[in-house]
């Protein structure tokens, strides 16, 4: 009789996975904590926050396929220049005057649904031109692989280039809005216009210049966010910010799109519900690595149910549950 | 008089925040009970758990029935508790803006057959509990002196008119106590009297009140009983004379 | 260019017409009445699609003595067989065309009804999101499930009336039907609409919180009219799986969301008849591109694209400079207005004053 062997854990699988759950998490955090940002100040549900990741990346890959740059501080420039300055733009032609007519906040989210899709198409209209006209294949573009940052290796564990970029963005970016939110005049003027939209004018700075600021670092974060995307995905096409729609509003949700912190913790949530999930399933069920969405919409439902975010977004005082065993 | 509704230890905590720290209260059956206290006292909040928004961190509320049957409605869901016949209006008055005054009243009927979808599509089956209501409905809203006001959009009403609705609209059903919040505010000294005349005359008719009102110098002439709150807690209680001449009031007042 | 047929130009348009008529007007009971917002309106349009050409494919080579595990209906040989036995037997194609529409209507009005527990408390704007990734998620799942066809989907759809045997009355009978549903629909809505639960959908668009506290089960309401929302979507969907005689994962996009949401809002929030004449323009729009679009030859530019980005902008400038459509909410119709006429006009004298 052969002796059953215990199934090893395959420890380089692991730190490999987890490596990759690591910059996930770090990339969740980078596009979802704008988000976060956005809304608590805005109250827009902005669907044009997909677009923005996109914009990002196709700023660094018409950067890099017509100029061949490889810098990533000027394709980070340039991307946070281009969707932040879609974000400013939304807000001066769309939101505001729509907030102006007093249009409920549902006609906000419609108008930005609306945006969306134009803002989708109209990449594909630019990608079709520079294709035509240079006759690259930017509708599936290839990893770029930028100069001057290292990748390092500790012991059997290999970090990216791209991971080391991730990583000192998501540290930049914390370390950024900590010190704008907490030390700074504007941004305890961003604090209080999401507090309370009314009695923000108290601080001297003007609201709407508040709101415009806001939507800048918001686009411009998630922009970011697109050029390290050009870095890590396989191959990247202008679907990229739509795909990863559902694990970006599912972070902005479990952080009830109130508190930057609780966001951060929902990035390292869903990127390890997501990958650890699908490989356990993948390994011991056989499910196809392609159910991995089907995760993290059971992470949105289950948020949805346990925890609503009810402040944020208006919500209906309901309680599914009741405690059990109350009677007169 | 037996108590409507009785208020025991009542607590609601928002993570650190002692919303309400054990709160006990009584509103005796027909009578008109006031509850003032600063901004920030807990006021809506007790409005909050006593009609459902809120499920308490602690206590127990009580509602008297009909039949004078004693309940807990802690806990309940909103409509569940307007089902057991009480009525809340709001602060910021909540209308429905696209319908007429007569339609926002005659949301209110709870039990409607023209509100079950298979029976809805079928006007034969509803019109005459439809124009029924539409009776109802009519006769309250002349007797408030809002006759002139029947097919207008509650946008085009005046403040006064808004918070009148609001009271009418309960009026449709047969619930029995009636939490008011703020009802005078923005409304100016004369129109705020004639409503609190009107609430001195249903109360007659046997109807509860029980009411937050900023407005001390309307709220003292009518209330049969004061209750005040400060910081979540219970700070005093009484006749209204009593009560604005307890110094404690006074400072939580002028200090608040 | 080829000769213009008009009939055919008719019947092809006012066919796709009538099942857009159907996801826009019960689109606009959802959002424009209820005030939900949903933005996976294709999931319960995808749903029926499929329900309607699973069962018709499956249930045509069963009842015909072929084993469809032997001869799936994905499969190249049963597509074979489909295309042999399809409308044979008109009893069959009947029957199986009612009851499509049948098990369509229960499948995506309960698959609506169970999405709304989940989104009961949250305001419109996770309503919208899950709605939307959902559809997405049913796409993955579609594009894996083998025994719908995978990401090919299935094909040679027997259509319901291709015993008829000449193409074009086929067609108009089927474009009849469609039309019939269509006015059922419209009936239904406009009814329910202009009812005391009319009068609380509008209720609950306006102040869901009011209308709890006026003893209003929202949450039920809520449930019911995604429930019959989808529900009809379902039935429209089965349709146009007959129409196209194929479904494929890819036809139910996302877009095809935003497609209704454009309509219902160019037409105006909570008018029916103004969602028609949306879907009507919008209809008309797209079937005159697809005959120019072929003689524009290879561009740059994709005419395909500049019409989407047209239907993103045409939202946002509806919105912004006349939020209420070509034609706005009309008032509540039930007959109390009249019964208050009536009560008025008696004069004051014979009210009761206390």
């Amino acid at each position: 009789m052969r002796r059953l062997k215990m199934p090893q854990v395959p420890w380089d699988v692991l730190s490999s996975l987890t490596v990759m759950v690591v910059q996930y998490s770090l990339l969740y955090m980078i596009f979802a904590v704008p988000l976060t940002l956005s809304y608590r100040t805005t109250k827009v549900i902005n669907f044009v926050h997909s677009n923005f990741v996109t914009y990002g990346a196709y700023a660094a890959i018409l950067l890099n396929g017509l100029y061949g740059n490889r810098n990533m501080l000027l394709a980070a420039a340039l991307a946070f220049t281009v969707s932040g300055g879609i974000a400013v733009l939304n807000n001066v032609a769309v939101f505001r005057p729509l907030d102006k007519k007093g249009a409920k906040p549902v006609a906000l989210m419609i108008s930005s649904m609306g945006l969306w899709i134009f803002y989708k198409y109209l990449l594909y209209t630019i990608i079709d031109l520079a294709t035509y006209f240079s006759r690259i294949n930017f509708v599936s573009y290839p990893k770029i692989v930028y100069e001057w940052i290292p990748s390092l290796s500790l012991g059997s564990v290999k970090l990216s280039s791209s991971f080391i970029a991730t990583s000192l963005s998501a540290a930049a970016m914390i370390a950024g809005l900590y010190a704008l939110l907490e030390k700074t005049n504007l941004g305890r003027a961003m604090r209080a216009v999401s507090d309370n939209p009314t009695l923000s004018e108290i601080s001297g700075i003007p609201r709407h210049m508040v709101v415009n600021l806001t939507w800048l670092i918001a686009g411009g974060i998630a922009g970011v966010g697109g050029v390290l995307w050009t870095s890590y995905a396989g191959s990247i096409t202008p679907e990229a910010g739509d795909s990863m729609i559902l694990q970006i509003f599912t972070v902005g949700f479990i952080g009830g799109l109130s508190s930057l912190t609780r966001t951060c913790i929902g990035a390292v949530l869903v990127a390890s519900i997501e990958n650890y999930g699908i490989t356990l399933l993948n390994q011991f069920f056989g499910v196809e690595t392609s159910y991995k969405p089907f995760l993290t919409f059971i992470t949105l439902i289950t948020t949805l149910v346990v925890s609503p975010p009810l402040g944020a977004g208006g919500g209906l005082p309901y309680k599914l549950f009741r405690r059990a065993g109350r009677s007169a | 008089m037996p108590n409507i509704l009785e208020v025991r230890d009542l607590a609601k905590y928002f993570g650190g925040v002692r919303a309400l720290d054990g709160v006990t209260i009584s509103v005796p059956e027909k009578s008109i009970v006031g509850l003032i206290g600063p901004n920030g006292s807990g006021k809506t909040t007790l409005f909050n758990v006593v009609t459902g928004f809120y499920e308490p961190t602690r206590g127990e509320v009580l509602l008297r029935d009909d039949d004078g049957s004693v309940e807990r409605i802690d806990g309940l869901n909103p409509n569940e508790v307007f089902l057991k016949g009480v009525v809340r209006t709001f602060q910021v008055p909540r209308l429905f803006t696209s319908l007429t005054v007569l339609e926002n009243v005659l949301v209110t009927p709870p039990v409607q057959i023209g509100e079950r979808v298979l029976d809805a599509p079928f006007k034969s089956r509803w019109e005459k509990q439809e124009r029924e209501l539409a009776r109802k409905a009519v006769g309250l809203l002349k007797r408030f002196g809002m006759g002139d006001y029947v097919y207008s959009r509650v946008t085009e009403l005046s403040v006064a008119h808004i918070k009148l609705l609001e009271t009418i609209r309960g009026l449709m059903t047969s619930a029995t106590l009636y939490l008011l919040d703020e009802p005078a505010a923005g409304v100016d000294y004369g129109v705020a009297r004639e409503l609190f005349n009107y609430i001195r005359g249903l109360r007659e008719e046997g109807l509860t009140f029980f009411i937050v009102e900023h407005r001390l110098d309307v709220l003292m002439d009518y209330v049969d009983y004061v209750y005040v709150l400060h910081n979540g807690k219970l700070l005093s209680e009484g006749k209204p004379s009593e009560v604005v001449n307890d110094p404690k009031v006074i400072e939580a007042y002028i200090g608040g | 260019m080829p000769e213009f047929d008009l009939l055919g130009f008719l019947i092809q348009w006012l066919t796709i017409f009538g099942l857009y008529s159907i996801l826009a007007i019960t689109l606009n009971l959802e959002a424009g009445f209820a005030g939900l917002t949903n933005f996976g309106k294709v999931v319960f349009y995808g749903i029926g699609a499929y329900v309607g050409a699973t069962l018709t494919t499956y249930l045509t080579l069963h009842l015909n003595n072929v084993d469809p595990f032997e001869y799936p209906p994905y499969s190249i040989d049963g597509i074979v067989k489909l295309i042999e036995l399809g409308g044979k037997s008109p009893p069959l194609s009947i029957g199986l065309l009612a009851l499509s529409l049948i098990i369509a209507f229960i499948a995506a009005g309960s698959v609506g009804f169970l999405l709304t527990y989940p989104i009961l408390r949250v305001g419109p704007a996770f309503v919208g999101f899950t709605l939307l990734s959902f559809g997405e998620l049913m796409r993955v799942f579609l594009r894996h499930y083998e025994p719908v066809g995978g990401s090919k989907g299935l094909a040679a759809i027997p259509r319901p009336f291709s015993w008829v045997g000449d193409p074009k009355l086929s067609g108009f009978l089927f474009l009849l039907l469609v039309l019939g549903l269509v006015a059922f629909t419209y009936i239904t809505m406009d009814r329910l609409t202009n009812s005391p639960i009319g009068r609380v959908f509008r209720a609950v668009r306006d102040d869901e919180i009011a209308a709890l506290c006026l003893g209003k089960h929202v949450p039920r309401i809520k449930a019911l009219t995604l429930f019959i929302g989808s529900g009809f979507s379902g039935m429209a969907g089965a349709l146009m799986a007959y129409y196209f005689t194929s479904v494929n994962p890819d036809m139910f996009v996302p877009a095809v969301t935003f497609n209704v949401w454009a309509m219902v809002i160019l037409g105006g929030m909570g008018n029916f008849t103004g969602s028609i004449i949306g879907v009507a323009l919008f209809t008309l729009v797209d079937r005159l591109l697809a005959f120019i679009t072929p003689t524009l030859g290879v561009t740059a530019i994709s005419p395909d694209y500049i019409r989407w980005m047209f239907v993103g902008l045409l939202i946002v400038i509806v919105l912004l400079f006349m939020p209420k459509g070509l034609l706005a909410e009309r008032p509540l119709k039930t007959p109390a207005a009249d019964e208050a006429r009536k009560l008025l006009a008696e004069g004051v004298g014979s009210a009761q004053h206390t």
